[in-house]
């Protein structure tokens, strides 16, 4: 019998006190885009003095969320009186001090904000070598772990300034060697994919007649008959549809109607089937992905009309789908039918996107207050209440034990000890 | 015999020889740093130049703080890519520079910069923000002197309509009037001139916002024409060709339309056209005004309709958005306009879509359009027609 040397043994130990690779939150609502982070272990209570880690001052505001890698937390922010001003935090997650500070000049702010947002609201994304880091202004960043900075692209010089009456927040996507960004806005929208190491464009699909909108785009993996691999495809909603796309090329593949003329929240994907919605007071639409052209009619499973969010994306948890809307009120839907399980009230209004482990699903209201709920069962059941004192507008991230809060003046992490 | 006091031929040359040497790295340095900022400089669009650029910004922050001078002109640059790259140098230096224990700040050359209007604004504010760290004193004392700068205009006004509730305070209510007319007449911004002109309000000094900002609040309206769905924008109709005010002409549903004189209530010179021309949807109204200008000159136009509009100058086709169900929000589409000296036409269309698909929307029909400067300010332009005597009386 072979042993292994008792250093590898450490090497093997420390690293599984610290992370797995696939714990990590590196883009807009986690590892699969769904805001559901399985393995972790964080508290169900909390207070401004229970269960923190630490909290750490942000400058400016942002909507946008922490992502991870490793020990480092990248957080956007933008000063709301100067709102060209930019910045990128790298944050320890053990000790959250800040490592180091990036400072830019954004091209376009877009004149008409409001409150809740600013020009950091899209959430950057990471692949381990770089962050890219997008704003409303425009201005789309690619730097080392270390904040260096690798290459801009000033999209509003290059294509137009946005227009947007909240800024944009669609967060970038990462797929092969792409960052794909969805710009729909008042002007000339399109979706652009970007060589990640050269910042040059790889495709622009122009999307005439697409409004503004905010969601932000996502990948699904697609069986196709006689292949043994499934394909990715690229999801976007947008104004009055989700479309398919190729992401290797921007060509548009199939396209479902219903969507409300503004989306911002991103679909949810489980079981190869596309969970999405708009509103207010939008359907919530399940849809089998593939196929050409047109598929309304033969690629909808089901529709449910009640309960659909303006601004927080759903999440899905076993069986059961969740929708909180812009006013607290709660739907959990059956993910097979779309029939709904139950509904509640929440208090206070919600902006931030609710997040979950694989037993417990987080709702953070503006107030800053979370509601904690059971998930996988069949009905309501509260686990707790918690507040932390200061508003939030941002999702949450959580890796394997921490749940990060961004408030309007810190981010927050919430730990056991 | 060579005199002691004269250094030899051979000692001068080993002299030169020797300044040379001492010289020659601090040419080449001068020359790399030259080199650096020029490779910067070609930075741009789709991320031209990036990995020349990175290497460079490596190289710049070897320097120590004494090319500072350069790299705020460099980044005195309307190619925002490259001043962030220079930036990113600026920065590191600026940091390195404030963790030593006696750091050599050029302050007065900040001074300097930050005063100098020539440079770009966003540049002038890093230098500040710089100066603020070392000499905070400073910008408090300048602040209130630049009332008229296109960069601090807005930081000036904000102390100035503090220094004015503070003489309200103290109970001087007329330096208080003085000092907040100051602040009105200097503002630019709406929210800065509205809360100047509420306190004038109160203080019984109105002042006119529509004249400071240059809004055109008097029309002649005429509408609606037929637009069945989203055509409005595409359809044509006479005033296009010719307005004639004294003209009737068959409107929406077959009712005959005439130009009627109109003036917005509204203190930023929102009209609204459902209650100006006919609360009606799927259609087309046209607003017309004549302007004089004092002088021939380039302005810029600022607009916005819900829904879409198009703006002629003197017959000449200035500003056109086809946007449905935009909203009308204040500058929300800015275009350079010509003005010539005296009377000046404009034409504007705005078309009205079909109801909101949720019954509970509603569907607004509302211009405004505004002449003024680059800043924001008046251009003193004067609404010639309508006349006021136009107007119906309520």
């Amino acid at each position: 019998m072979r042993h292994f040397p008792s250093s590898l043994c450490l090497v093997i130990l420390l690293a599984g006190t610290m992370h797995l690779p696939g714990q990590e939150w590196t883009q807009w609502r986690g590892p699969d885009r769904n805001g559901v982070q399985p393995q972790a272990v964080i508290p169900v209570e909390w207070s401004g003095t229970k269960n923190v880690q630490w909290k750490t001052p942000l400058p400016g505001m942002g909507i946008s969320s922490p992502i991870t890698w490793q020990d480092r937390i990248f957080i956007a922010a933008a000063e709301r009186q100067r709102p060209d001003q930019l910045h990128l935090l790298c944050i320890s997650r053990s000790t959250g001090s800040v490592l180091w500070h990036r400072r830019w000049w954004g091209t376009a702010p877009t004149r008409f904000h409001s409150s809740k947002s600013s020009m950091a609201s899209p959430t950057p994304v990471t692949d381990g070598r770089s962050v890219y880091a997008f704003y409303g202004t425009g201005d789309l960043f690619c730097v080392d772990l270390e904040g260096n900075q690798q290459w801009h692209r000033s999209l509003a010089t290059e294509y137009g300034r946005f227009e947007n009456r909240f800024s944009a927040t669609s967060s970038p996507l990462i797929y092969e060697d792409l960052v794909i960004l969805q710009c729909d806005h008042y002007g000339p929208s399109y979706l652009l994919a970007i060589d990640r190491r050269t910042g040059k464009d790889s495709w622009k699909q122009d999307r005439p007649g697409k409004w503004l909108s905010w969601s932000s785009p996502r990948l699904i993996q697609v069986n196709k008959p006689g292949k043994g691999q499934p394909d990715s495809e690229l999801v976007v909603t947008g104004s009055l549809s989700i479309d398919g796309l190729d992401p290797r090329s921007g060509t548009p593949l199939w396209t479902v109607g219903g969507m409300r003329r503004e989306c911002i929240p991103t679909p949810v994907i489980a079981d190869g089937v596309l969970y999405a919605v708009s509103g207010p007071k939008g359907p919530s639409l399940a849809i089998r992905p593939g196929g050409r052209g047109d598929v309304t009619g033969s690629h909808v499973i089901w529709e449910n009309l009640r309960g659909a969010p303006f601004v927080p994306s759903p999440i899905l948890v076993g069986d059961y789908y969740y929708l909180v809307d812009d006013q607290g009120i709660t739907t959990c839907l059956r993910v097979d039918n779309g029939e709904r399980v139950w509904q509640k009230r929440l208090p206070g209004a919600y902006t931030a996107s609710p997040v979950a482990t694989s037993s417990h699903i987080y709702f953070t209201s503006e107030s800053g207050e979370t509601t904690v709920i059971k998930a996988h069962v069949s009905t309501y059941e509260q686990v707790s209440r918690n507040e932390l004192g200061e508003a939030v507008f941002a999702s949450a991230a959580v890796t394997s034990r921490q749940l990060l809060i961004r408030t309007t003046g810190h981010l927050w992490s919430i730990s056991s000890p | 015999m060579p005199d002691p006091s004269h250094p030899t031929v051979s000692k001068q040359i080993l002299l030169r020889i020797l300044l040379l040497c001492l010289l020659q790295p601090l040419t080449i340095a001068a020359d790399e740093v030259t080199e650096a900022i020029q490779v910067i400089a070609k930075t741009g669009d789709q991320a031209r130049g990036s990995e020349s650029a990175a290497a460079a910004v490596k190289r710049l922050t070897e320097e120590d703080i004494s090319i500072v001078p350069r790299l705020l002109s460099a980044m005195d640059t309307p190619n925002i890519v490259a001043a962030n790259w220079y930036r990113q140098a600026y920065e590191i230096i600026i940091e390195s520079e404030l963790g030593k224990e006696n750091p050599r700040i050029p302050v007065e050359l900040l001074k300097k910069f930050v005063l100098d209007r020539k440079h770009q604004g966003r540049v002038r504010r890093l230098a500040w923000d710089l100066l603020d760290r070392v000499e905070p004193g400073f910008r408090q004392a300048e602040t209130p002197l630049l009332l008229d700068d296109p960069e601090f205009g807005r930081d000036a006004v904000e102390r100035t309509m503090q220094a004015a509730q503070q003489l309200l305070d103290d109970g001087k209510q007329q330096e208080a009037i003085a000092v907040y007319l100051r602040a009105f007449n200097a503002s630019r911004l709406d929210n800065q001139i509205r809360a100047a002109a509420d306190r004038l309000g109160q203080l019984g000094e109105p002042v006119n916002i529509i004249e400071h900002m240059g809004f055109l609040h008097r029309w002649y309206l005429l509408g609606p024409f037929d637009a069945p769905g989203f055509s409005g924008y595409q359809m044509s109709f006479p005033p296009e060709k010719k307005v004639d005010l004294a003209a009737e002409y068959t409107g929406k549903d077959g009712t005959p339309i005439r130009w009627q004189a109109s003036q917005s209530a509204d203190r930023l010179g929102q009209l609204n056209l459902a209650t100006g021309i006919a609360p009606v949807k799927e259609a087309v109204g046209y607003a017309y005004a004549e302007v004089h200008s004092p002088r021939e000159q380039d302005v810029q136009l600022r607009c916005g309709a819900d829904d879409n509009m198009t703006v002629w100058i003197n017959g000449k086709k200035t500003f056109t958005r086809l946007q449905w169900l935009n909203g009308t929000r204040l500058d929300r589409f800015t275009s350079p306009a010509h003005l010539e000296e005296g009377i000046n036409t404009i034409l504007v269309k705005i078309c009205q879509g079909p109801q909101h698909k949720n019954p509970a929307v509603p569907n607004n029909w509302s211009m405004q359009l505004r002449l003024c400067d680059r800043t924001g300010g008046s251009v003193q332009v004067r609404i010639s027609r309508p006349l006021l005597t136009e107007l119906p009386k309520p």
